[in-house]
C-alpha cells in the first residue's frame, strides 16, 4: 500500500512529541498552577485540576501542532475549575441541610503549618507586594468566571486576542469586551492607590 | 479613568502576579514536576498508533475485508437462511481456516476447482429432482 503523505517513524516522532510536550509543561505549569489557585484558593486543588489537564492534554492532543497547546491547555484547565466550583456549591448545599456535618464556611480548613512564621526575615516591600497580590486574588474571585478567565489569560499568561479567543471558546470581540470590564470592575474595587 | 492608568495596572497586575509565580515554594513545584511525569508517562505508555491519524487506513482496509467476507459467506438476496445454511457457511469457513498457513491448499483448492463448486451449487439449488 502506497500512503500520499508516510508518517515519521512512529517511535522517533512520539519521542520528538514527547520531548517538546514536556518542554511545554513544564513552561506554563507554575502560571497554570498560580492561576487555577486563584480561582479555586485550595492549593490541593489547585494541583488537582492542572495534573487533570496535563493528563487530558497529553491523552487526546498530544499530536496536535504545538501551537495549539496553550489554548487547549488552558481550556481543559478552566473546564477542570469549573466542575471543581460546581461539585463544591451542591456539596456546600448538601452540607447546609444535613445538620452536624457542616464544614467550615469557607471551605478553607487552615493547614496549622500556614501559620507558622517563615524563618527567613519578611522584608517590608515583598510583604506589601504579597499584600497587593492578595487583594488582587480577592477581587479577581468576585469577578463573573468569563471576565476572570480573560482576564488571567490575557494579563497573566500573555495571550493575543486570537489565542485567548480559542482557548475560551468565543469570539475575538467577546474576549475584548471581557477584559475590558475586568479591568475596569478590577480597578474600582482596587481603587487608585493600589 | 485614563489609558495610561490601565496600562500601569496591567503591568503591575502582570508583575505581581509574576512574582508570586516566582515564589513558589518547593513543595508546590515538586508536586507539578511530579504531575507533569506522571502525564507524560501516561502518554508514552499507550501505543503509539493511538495517538496518530495513520489508523484511518488501516481501518478502511479492515472494513472492506469485513465487508468481503460477509459477502463471500453471505445468504444470497431473497432467499430466507436456514440453520442447515449457516452450517454450511461456517464448515466452508472452517476449511478455509484448518489449512496450514502458507500453503494456500485452501485458496488454491477453491480457484482450481471452480467450476465443480457451480455446478455443484446450481445442482443443490435446483432441489430434489422428485
Amino acid at each position: 500500500m502506497v500512503w500520499d503523505n508516510p508518517a515519521p517513524a512512529p517511535e522517533g516522532a512520539v519521542l520528538e512529541y514527547t520531548k517538546e510536550l514536556e518542554k511545554f509543561l513544564a513552561e506554563i505549569e507554575r502560571r497554570a498552577f498560580r492561576m487555577a489557585q486563584v480561582a479555586l484558593r485550595d492549593p490541593d486543588d489547585a494541583l488537582d485540576v492542572v495534573q487533570d489537564a496535563m493528563l487530558k492534554l497529553t491523552r487526546s492532543y498530544a499530536s496536535r501542532p504545538g501551537a495549539q497547546w496553550r489554548p487547549l491547555f488552558y481550556r481543559i484547565l478552566e473546564n477542570g475549575i469549573r466542575d471543581l466550583q460546581r461539585r463544591r456549591t451542591v456539596r456546600n448545599r448538601i452540607m447546609a441541610w444535613l445538620p452536624g456535618l457542616k464544614e467550615d464556611p469557607d471551605g478553607e480548613t487552615q493547614d496549622p503549618l500556614e501559620n507558622v512564621a517563615d524563618a527567613a526575615p519578611a522584608i517590608p516591600e515583598r510583604l506589601m507586594q504579597a499584600q497587593a497580590m492578595q487583594r488582587l486574588e480577592e477581587s479577581l474571585r468576585e469577578l463573573p468566571a468569563r471576565q476572570r478567565e480573560a482576564f488571567m489569560l490575557r494579563n497573566f499568561e500573555g495571550m493575543d486576542v486570537a489565542e485567548t479567543a480559542s482557548a475560551m471558546a468565543c469570539s475575538e470581540g467577546s474576549v475584548k469586551t471581557h477584559y475590558s470590564r475586568a479591568v475596569h470592575a478590577l480597578r474600582d474595587r482596587l481603587g487608585e492607590v493600589w | 479613568m485614563s489609558e495610561t492608568n490601565s496600562e500601569a495596572f496591567e503591568v503591575r497586575s502582570r508583575a505581581l502576579f509574576q512574582d508570586s509565580v516566582d515564589g513558589l515554594d518547593m513543595r508546590i513545584r515538586s508536586r507539578l514536576t511530579q504531575a507533569r511525569s506522571a502525564a507524560l508517562e501516561a502518554e508514552q505508555g499507550r501505543p503509539w498508533f493511538l495517538g496518530r491519524k495513520i489508523w484511518t487506513p488501516a481501518a478502511g482496509v479492515t472494513a472492506a475485508a469485513m465487508l468481503g467476507v460477509s459477502l463471500w459467506i453471505g445468504t444470497p438476496i431473497g432467499q430466507q437462511p436456514t440453520m442447515a445454511d449457516a452450517q454450511t457457511n461456517f464448515e466452508d469457513l472452517d476449511l478455509v481456516a484448518a489449512a496450514d498457513e502458507g500453503s494456500g491448499d485452501a485458496l488454491d483448492m477453491l480457484q482450481d476447482d471452480i467450476e465443480f463448486y457451480d455446478f455443484a451449487d446450481k445442482t443443490a439449488n435446483s432441489g430434489p429432482s422428485a
